[in-house]
């Protein structure tokens, strides 16, 4: 589905990826993992056409995506739920998820999409009227995973979902996303620090290490690797 | 008495239009964080615009307001494709701030060698018409400005709440990054937003020139206020600006009406200091 390849990428002056390869399959959760600064958020950021990678390869689904801008891919399928949430801290909820229905197909399909999302997240029904600013970290995230459901992912990417997260509404987040890889067929990369959790999601996952991908291999694999447990798990 | 509710009056009546200007500057802040400093010359455009036009084709001013709403959008966005839209990507407040400085003495030095320096009006039956309510005497035109202002403002406030792109323009002010992720075209926000800014400014421009003069700096004292208004009213808050434009014309008739016209300015520069010590210390109060 995604196949990405040689990608660099960086702002300005400054190159954060130097080489990044990998591949996300259909029905797939693929994790992308690595500590502060490593250049995970960049990658997404390349990936969904926000920085201009310098050289690389996007490929999804057959098609070259890697000049292409963050609408274009929008609109190809892939959807991100960005770092940090990017809600619209002074509008309601529902402002919020009609702001996901970006092109004419997904707004035409606004209303059936709205339910399936209130009961994937029924807080958010409740709190439909509410300012998006008002809710807790946790509805906050549900909300901008909402909002990413909202456009039809055909790949879906969730940018560091537990930041500032209670362990308990990770696990939510995380089987939401785990349960529509399994069964409506989309593709989740999960781009996370918190490894231990992430690779209990995934199916295979990426080490990312200053720029270059360190580490791949199946969740169980890099779970009981040497390098990645004395590096990130502090064992 | 009378004479005090005569002034809330006019004041009400003068204040409408500072919070138009203060509107436009609001919408124009909130979505590229930059303060539109020819914000008042855009108004006096507007204003040399209706005059052209109703002395052209014999227009009634009020006949002119769409026309140069229209007109003004379109100055607006061209000026943001062309000239505001790149400039954004230097990131440097400074050109941003020479750029929209610069654009309004080009604009007045511009009006100064196409109409002179002398004083115009636009001549029309109802310019001298009062209404008689109580004890306060109303001006036909100024009512009727009054009328269309409070009508475009409510419109203001239902566009960028209800419709697709006043959300997309709240969607910028907000959060660009997280507008970006969802897909909107901020350049494209960009242009509309700095068009409707700029037709808010001409529309208030046309709307003056039933009882007010046109000279090329007539605009200035209007730029500013919309200034005060939007600091007092709250960056990026629209009915905020609303009720600072009111405000502000109040206090500015009843010191003309109670101390001297003289030091209406005065003391409304003087007003807007303390209001911002006074905020400034209830914030750090709450810290």
């Amino acid at each position: 589905m995604l196949k990405v390849e040689g990608l660099r990428a960086g702002y300005g002056a400054i190159n954060i990826l130097w080489d990044i390869s990998f591949e996300v399959r259909e029905g797939e959760v693929v994790a992308i993992l690595g500590s502060n600064g490593a250049g995970k958020t960049t990658m997404v950021r390349a990936v969904t056409g926000m920085v201009r990678p310098s050289a690389g390869s996007v490929n999804f689904n057959g098609e070259e995506l890697a000049k292409k801008s963050s609408r274009y891919i929008l609109d190809k399928g892939i959807v991100q739920v960005p770092e940090g949430r990017q809600i619209f801290t002074e509008m309601t909820v529902l402002e919020n998820l009609e702001m996901g229905a970006f092109n004419k197909p997904t707004r035409e399909v606004f209303a059936r999409n709205l339910e399936t999302a209130y009961g994937r997240f029924p807080k958010l029904k409740e709190r439909a009227k509410q300012a998006a600013g008002t809710l807790s970290g946790g509805e906050q995230q549900m909300l901008a995973v909402a909002r990413a459901l909202i456009g039809m992912p055909r790949l879906l990417i969730l940018d560091e979902p537990s930041l500032g997260l209670a362990p308990n509404i990770v696990d939510d987040i995380l089987d939401v996303a785990s349960s529509m890889a399994r069964n409506d067929g989309i593709a989740v990369l999960l781009v996370e620090q918190d490894i231990t959790k992430a690779l209990a999601c995934a199916d295979r996952g990426y080490v990312i290490e200053n720029g270059r991908i360190a580490l791949q291999g199946a969740a169980g694999e890099l779970a009981t690797n040497e390098h990645v447990k004395k590096a990130y798990l502090g064992i | 008495m009378s004479i005090f509710l005569q002034a809330c009056v006019n004041g009400l009546l003068i204040g409408g239009f500072y919070s138009l200007m203060g509107m436009g500057q609001n919408v124009i802040f909130g979505v590229m964080k930059i303060v539109n400093f020819c914000h008042g010359e855009m108004l006096m455009v507007g204003m040399y615009l209706t005059f052209l036009l109703s002395t052209t084709f014999g227009l009634d001013p009020y006949a002119c307001v769409p026309l140069v709403g229209i007109l003004m959008f379109l100055l607006g966005a061209l000026i943001q494709h062309t000239l505001i839209t790149p400039s954004l990507g230097t990131k440097s407040f400074t050109n941003l701030l020479f750029l929209t400085v610069g654009l309004g003495m080009l604009l007045s030095n511009g009006a100064l060698v196409l109409f002179g320096s002398e004083y115009r009006t636009i001549p029309t039956a109802y310019s001298q018409t009062y209404i008689t309510l109580g004890q306060v005497n109303l001006s036909l035109p100024r009512l009727i400005s009054f009328g269309v202002l409070i009508v475009i403002s409510i419109a203001l406030f239902a566009f960028l709440k209800y419709s697709t792109i006043g959300k997309q323009i709240r969607a910028v002010s907000q959060n660009p990054v997280g507008a970006e992720v969802v897909g909107i075209n901020a350049k494209r926000i960009y242009i509309l937003t700095y068009g409707l800014g700029t037709a808010l400014a001409g529309v208030a421009g046309a709307l003056l020139t039933g009882f007010y003069t046109i000279f090329p700096t007539a605009g200035a004292a209007f730029g500013f206020r919309a200034l005060i208004v939007v600091v007092v009213g709250g960056l990026g808050s629209i009915p905020g600006a609303f009720f600072a434009g009111i405000f502000l014309g109040i206090l500015e008739t009843m010191v003309a009406l109670f101390i001297s016209p003289s030091y209406s300015d005065l003391i409304v520069f003087v007003t807007f200091i303390v209001i911002l010590v006074v905020r400034q210390m209830i914030i750090l109060r709450r810290k």
